[in-house]
């Protein structure tokens, strides 16, 4: 397991590599801020981060589903902040840890953080796919009822020959199916 | 003002924390009968979550965020309110002097960044990184909007990433970064320090265009709508008095302590007057201007396309709560508009026609897809 630390306070990784112990491999590196070059080449598994941190923002950034390696950030808070810690769990994608860093937990919060940051990762991913899929159907429903006004086709008919193209081609039915409806409109385009 | 009267507000150090710094100073709050202790909070997540689960009751915030927390943008949703604006203007991108020695010194810095930026890809060098505060922040939509309006697309022709206000002039200086937007005074404390040079201010995008809003949660201002008008009205008497040009001295010796914003005092000092704490009725919370940053989260992809703008835009942005304080101190009340102007390249924003408009720039995600 990668584990890096921000914290200008070497004592919170040595809490971490104590909570840490016999978990192999285990690389722990302490940084006293953020920085991205550092982080992209030690390539953590989850981010340890206090909550009162300034690089706090920066690392919420780097959790938007655009970012390609997103990191599951692990929070801590101390007892000074009564209320904060109600908050416990954001988005999936950091884990609220209360009463600061206690070693005999720290095993537990990092592993259950990032089961359920790929977890969170993984829905989204397939609620894009789904997006995706569902834009597909669409563009096939429109090109299937071009084909069936055009060549004067039944639906059945319309959808065959939608697949046999796609399988002629050897290419997605939404791909073929996009094709032809922008031919069409280049057609009717060069028509006007 | 039922258990209400023991306040505690957040914010961060800049400028712009000053009605809430004035308001303790100056005796604003202790005049309405609130006892409230300010808390320094070093990042804008942080001032989020915090307000979220009560662990603050109110904060400075980025206009952005409430609208943000309410539709569920980076978060879970969570619904909140902004009954007044703290400021407008007074955000700035500073460029550092590392890019600014090779412009001409009359030569306009986005034209020259557009000849620099060829260059560098011609040349295979890596591209320029600026910052911004916050991903939800005017400072954000800001800078994108001025380097798309130059042809500059935030998204492929440099790269824009996030780092805390107070670091940014560090940065700089390390080389990390080629620049960065945010707020005062840490753009006058870069030029000072001979690292920067302003490139672009709020006001040369947008006159008076949005900048802090005092954010609080729904359900706190329907517990407490009368801790909620008292706090209205001292914040709002306070940001009169900080936009008093002869009180800046005083504000700026006040801000520079080590427990508000501790930067050096002359930055503070010539910066103050481009924040607007209080003219032309700048403490609205007018729902067009809501609206438009809503519409720039949704251009740049932060906001679902099918988001109901004008809804979501009058639920957060709660004139009617202004008005009420207002008509108390005998202000005039909120203009209702349905149209945004002040814009520097002339266009106006309609309200109506906020998700066209968000579809409509020839760089953004929704024109790409």
């Amino acid at each position: 397991m990668r584990v890096l630390v921000v914290d200008p306070d070497p004592a919170r990784a040595a809490l971490v590599v104590e909570g840490l112990a016999g978990v192999q491999p285990l690389e722990v590196r302490q940084a006293p801020v953020f920085d991205e070059h550092e982080a992209a080449s030690f390539g953590p598994d989850v981010v340890v981060v206090a909550a009162d941190s300034p690089d706090r923002d920066t690392l919420e950034s780097l959790q938007d589903a655009s970012v390609v390696n997103p990191r599951p950030v692990v929070m801590f808070v101390d007892r000074s902040e009564p209320g904060l810690a109600e908050a416990a769990v954001r988005a999936g994608v950091a884990a609220y840890i209360v009463d600061g860093l206690a070693p005999a937990r720290v095993r537990d919060i990092l592993e259950v953080a990032m089961s359920r940051f790929h977890l969170m990762h993984q829905l989204r991913q397939d609620l894009e796919k789904a997006k995706a899929d569902l834009a597909s159907r669409k563009t096939v429903e429109r090109a299937k009822a071009l084909l069936m006004k055009e060549r004067g086709l039944e639906e059945e008919q319309a959808y065959k020959l939608l697949r046999k193209l796609s399988m002629d081609t050897g290419r997605p039915l939404g791909a073929v199916a996009a094709d032809l409806l922008a031919f069409a409109g280049v057609l009717k385009g060069d028509a006007g | 003002m039922s258990g209400a009267a023991g306040l505690t507000l957040g914010f961060v150090p800049l400028n712009d924390a000053a009605p809430l710094v004035v308001a303790k100073e100056r005796g604003f709050f202790a005049a309405e009968g609130l006892q409230v202790r300010l808390s320094r909070e070093v990042s804008w997540a942080t001032v989020r979550d915090k307000v979220a689960t009560g662990a603050l009751d109110g904060a400075h915030m980025l206009a952005p965020i409430p609208l943000a927390c309410t539709v569920g943008a980076g978060g879970d949703a969570q619904p909140m309110i902004a009954p007044m604006a703290l400021n407008r203007s007074g955000a700035a991108f500073t460029l550092s002097r590392r890019l600014t020695v090779y412009m001409a010194p009359d030569e306009p810095r986005r034209e020259a960044l557009v000849r620099m930026i060829a260059e560098r890809r011609a040349q295979g060098e890596p591209q320029f990184v600026f910052a911004v505060v916050f991903s939800y922040s005017m400072h954000n939509y800001l800078l994108r909007y001025w380097l798309a309006e130059g042809g500059i697309d935030p998204d492929h022709d440099v790269r824009i990433v996030v780092a805390p206000p107070s670091r940014m002039a560090s940065r700089l200086a390390a080389g990390e970064l080629d620049g960065f937007c945010a707020g005062e005074p840490w753009n006058a404390v870069s030029e000072d320090e001979g690292l920067g040079e302003v490139a672009m201010r709020a006001s040369d995008v947008w006159r008076d265009g949005p900048e802090k809003v005092l954010g609080v949660t729904a359900a706190w201002a329907r517990r407490e709508p009368a801790a909620l008008q008292a706090l209205l009205r001292a914040l709002l008497k306070a940001g009169a008095w900080a936009d008093d040009p002869r009180n800046h001295a005083e504000l700026a010796d006040m801000l520079a302590r080590p427990e508000y914003v501790d930067a050096a005092v002359s930055s503070i000092r010539r910066s103050l007057p481009t924040t607007n704490f209080h003219r032309d009725g700048a403490n609205a919370p007018l729902p067009a201007q809501a609206a438009w940053l809503l519409s720039q989260m949704m251009r740049w992809g932060q906001a679902p396309r099918e988001l109901d703008l004008r809804g979501v835009a009058e639920y957060v942005y709660r004139p009617d709560l202004y008005n009420q304080a207002v008509a108390e101190l005998g202000w005039a009340a909120a203009p209702v508009l349905d149209t945004v102007d002040g814009f520097a390249d002339g266009t106006v924003f309609r309200l109506d026609e906020a998700r066209a408009y968000a579809a409509s720039f020839a760089l953004g995600r929704l024109a790409r897809s």
